[in-house]
């Protein structure tokens, strides 16, 4: 009988020093200077997932890429999502979304595209499984259009997504007393998860990579989702997501 | 009545006559059933144009807000419960991933499917729900999700159109994918043509990673602001120090006693669970607004069950594989709008996932296939309720564990371990106190006995399972 091979549980919970631990991060990504989180910027992260085993099973399933680009004025931008994941070998499930925001604290999204596409092994597009979505948002209403007709559902605001949430936290000051921000979550923009709030953790002193550094760390905590921490380097940029098994990891600009 | 759905006792071979038959006998023999077209009920009941079952992993049968859990949100389930019958004695037919998902796909016993543990295929030659329905009748059948049998994912399940499958082991991703392939599918199909839906999905089954990634009680809470909403520990959260071994082995091995967890640990553990539990839930819901939009509602039958429960610090287990409710006990509710009552709570029939198959068999207006030992709860859901049947049984532990549960006690017995246990269901509901020794219960093991023995006397089990002639009634 093949001797088993050794496992060992990880034991505490994904921060950017377990990642580094796990071999997750290798080093502290290249991002070049002049950051600026309310000006136009585009990030790539990687999608990490652990097994709960330090020797196996934690692997990269994909990838996320996030382009903000902000509207004359400056008071409202457009974020391009296109998020990647490989499952299997068999399929690979494309997401992109086209999302108008306000520039408010939790960038509230005003209307969308949004996109899903299943690619097979081959190649070829699974046609009978992808879908897309246009929805604008009209007060406390959310009108979908679909190309089978419209359909409302009702939204709870202060309202946003995931997705926006990557752009919010990188605007938000560093400032412990300041008051949680209360928020209804639309994930995936097809979603509704009430009752989130985000708040600041603190500043902490972590290892990524061979370096030691300080991030700063937002909690999100709501229903539907586990704990969420957002990792944010001096610059206000967000270098890392993690939220129990799965991690976002900022790739070299 | 038996589990059996056989009444005339041809199912009634010797097992030990059985078991001589070489695989390729029971090969041949399957085939040859198979080869018979299913004989149509002719009943002029009605037949839903579609059917949709809904599957979760590792969900305790007390996670739904409509069901009256008040630690969860679930919007989701609570419209499904709201639309239809929620039976509340329903029973896994084997508390583990693998073992149970044979049992809701071919209404056999796990030990006869022969998957009597994780990662084994189904017994060539039994049929499964895709393969009977295929053959049979005028559903499209389709899967998205986890199958577990053998391979958790895979674009290859006999039977099926396959049109999503997954990343191996995490539902939070592959879930929230899969719901959109199923939207996908519901949106783009053409509705001529009836369908056999399952969406099988992986949550709330992330617990295990979250186990896995927080062994190590930190002393204090990571998020303090979450210590006024933490659920209590359960009732039952002490155990009978005197339970068979099994049971001990499994408890030592879980990570809340390598490490020692404190009260707070468990509850926070209980807290991440139904976080999970809300995950699924939107998932699911993704899907029922699909059919609300596409006007797929009123014309789709909708399981939804789970191929078993979750410790949730009962017991101070974690997971599942064991006979005690947390793990063995799933939610079970069924909806048709108009043909099922609805928000029904079924408190009296004892439900099996092995009736899951014959159920849909019976809604296709078609028998299940021959040997299936389950019932179909058509009559139970519409109200044309005959008696509950006498009892289930359940299997664990590689088939070294048996469960058998009448209406108002459970007995649980282990080939390799001389302790029984006997819980009275309606004074000790957290099965807290082994009646199994007490001289006044004696003729009521002797009872649940003699309904083992029975089951068992009826178990085509192939000679491959381990532990079949440990058991004393063999």
């Amino acid at each position: 009988m093949a001797k088993k091979a050794k496992r060992t549980i990880v034991g505490s919970p994904l921060t950017p020093s377990m990642l580094t631990e796990l071999g997750a991060v290798k080093r502290v990504p290249s991002l070049g200077e002049g950051f600026d989180p309310t000006g136009d910027w585009e990030q790539t992260y990687r999608i990490w997932t652990c097994h709960g085993y330090r020797e196996r099973g934690n692997q990269d399933v994909g990838s996320m890429r996030i382009k903000k680009d902000v509207a004359q004025g400056g008071k409202t931008f457009t974020l391009s999502v296109r998020q990647r994941v490989t499952e299997t070998d068999a399929l690979l499930c494309t997401i992109e979304a086209e999302i108008d925001c306000l520039g408010d604290a939790v960038a509230s999204p005003t209307g969308w595209q949004i996109a899903s596409s299943f690619t097979r092994a081959d190649g070829k597009i699974a046609k009978d499984v992808g879908s897309t979505e246009t929805v604008f948002v009209e007060g406390d209403t959310m009108v979908i259009k679909t190309p089978a007709g419209r359909r409302h559902r009702p939204v709870e605001r202060p309202l946003t997504c995931d997705w926006c949430l990557f752009e919010a936290v990188q605007r938000l000051e560093f400032d412990g007393d300041a008051p949680d921000l209360e928020f209804s979550l639309l994930e995936g923009l097809s979603l509704p998860k009430a009752a989130q709030r985000l708040s600041y953790r603190g500043r902490q002193r972590v290892t990524l990579g061979p370096e030691a550094v300080s991030l700063h760390c937002f909690q999100q905590l709501g229903r539907g989702v586990l704990p969420t921490e957002y990792w944010l380097d001096e610059r206000h940029r967000l270098v890392a997501v993690t939220s129990m098994n799965k991690a976002y990891i900022l790739q070299d600009a | 009545m038996s589990q059996d759905n056989d009444g005339n006792g041809r199912h009634r071979m010797n097992r030990r006559a059985f078991i001589k038959l070489s695989g390729s006998a029971v090969a041949v023999l399957a085939q040859g059933a198979r080869a018979q077209r299913a004989v149509s009920r002719g009943s002029s009941r009605p037949k839903p144009k579609n059917m949709l079952l809904i599957v979760t992993d590792q969900q305790h049968l007390d996670t739904i807000r409509a069901g009256g859990c008040r630690h969860v949100h679930t919007p989701g389930l609570d419209r499904l419960v709201e639309r239809g019958v929620r039976f509340t004695q329903s029973y896994s037919a084997n508390p583990v991933c693998s073992p149970a998902r044979s049992a809701i796909f071919t209404g056999r016993p796990s030990s006869e499917a022969a998957v009597p543990v994780n990662g084994r295929p189904i017994r060539s030659g039994l049929p499964n729900l895709g393969q009977w329905f295929r053959e049979h009748t005028s559903y499209e059948t389709y899967y998205a999700g986890k199958w577990h049998l053998p391979r958790t994912y895979t674009d290859d399940i006999p039977g099926f159109n396959v049109i999503h499958t997954g990343i191996g082991g995490f539902g939070y991703l592959c879930d929230s994918l899969m719901s959109r392939a199923c939207e996908g599918f519901l949106r783009n199909r053409s509705r001529s043509k009836p369908f056999l839906l399952v969406a099988s999905f992986l949550q709330p089954h992330d617990i295990c990673e979250w186990l896995r990634l927080n062994t190590h009680d930190p002393g204090r809470l990571r998020y303090p602001e979450l210590a006024g909403e933490l659920p209590p520990l359960p009732e039952n959260f002490q155990f009978d120090r005197s339970e068979p071994e099994p049971l001990r082995r499994r408890r030592l091995g879980d990570e809340p006693f390598k490490t020692g967890w404190s009260a707070q640990q468990w509850r926070y553990y209980r807290w991440s669970y139904y976080r999970n539990i809300e995950h699924v839930d939107a998932e699911i819901g993704r899907i029922l607004h699909t059919l609300d939009d596409c006007g797929y509602t009123d014309e789709t039958l909708i399981v939804f069950t789970a191929d078993h429960g979750e410790g949730l610090a009962h017991h101070q287990m974690v997971r599942k594989s064991t006979l005690y409710d947390e793990a063995v006990r799933v939610p079970m509710v069924v909806s048709w709008p108009g043909h099922i009552a609805a928000h029904r709570t079924d408190t009296t029939h004892l439900v099996s996932g092995l009736d899951v198959m014959p159920t849909l068999c019976d809604y296709a207006g078609i028998e299940p296939p021959k040997g299936t030992r389950g019932t179909s709860l058509r009559d139970a859901l519409e109200d044309r309720s005959r008696s509950s049947r006498d009892f289930i049984v359940s299997e664990v532990a590689d088939n070294a564990g048996r469960m058998v549960r009448t209406s108002r006690y459970k007995y649980v017995a282990y080939c390799l371990d001389s302790t029984e246990q006997l819980f009275d269901m309606r004074d000790d509901p957290g099965e807290t106190r082994n009646l199994a020794g007490e001289t006044r219960c004696a003729s009521i093991v002797a009872e649940h006995r003699r309904h083992l023995k029975a089951w068992e006397s009826r178990l085509q089990v192939p000679g491959s399972i381990p532990h079949q002639d440990a058991w004393w009634y063999a």
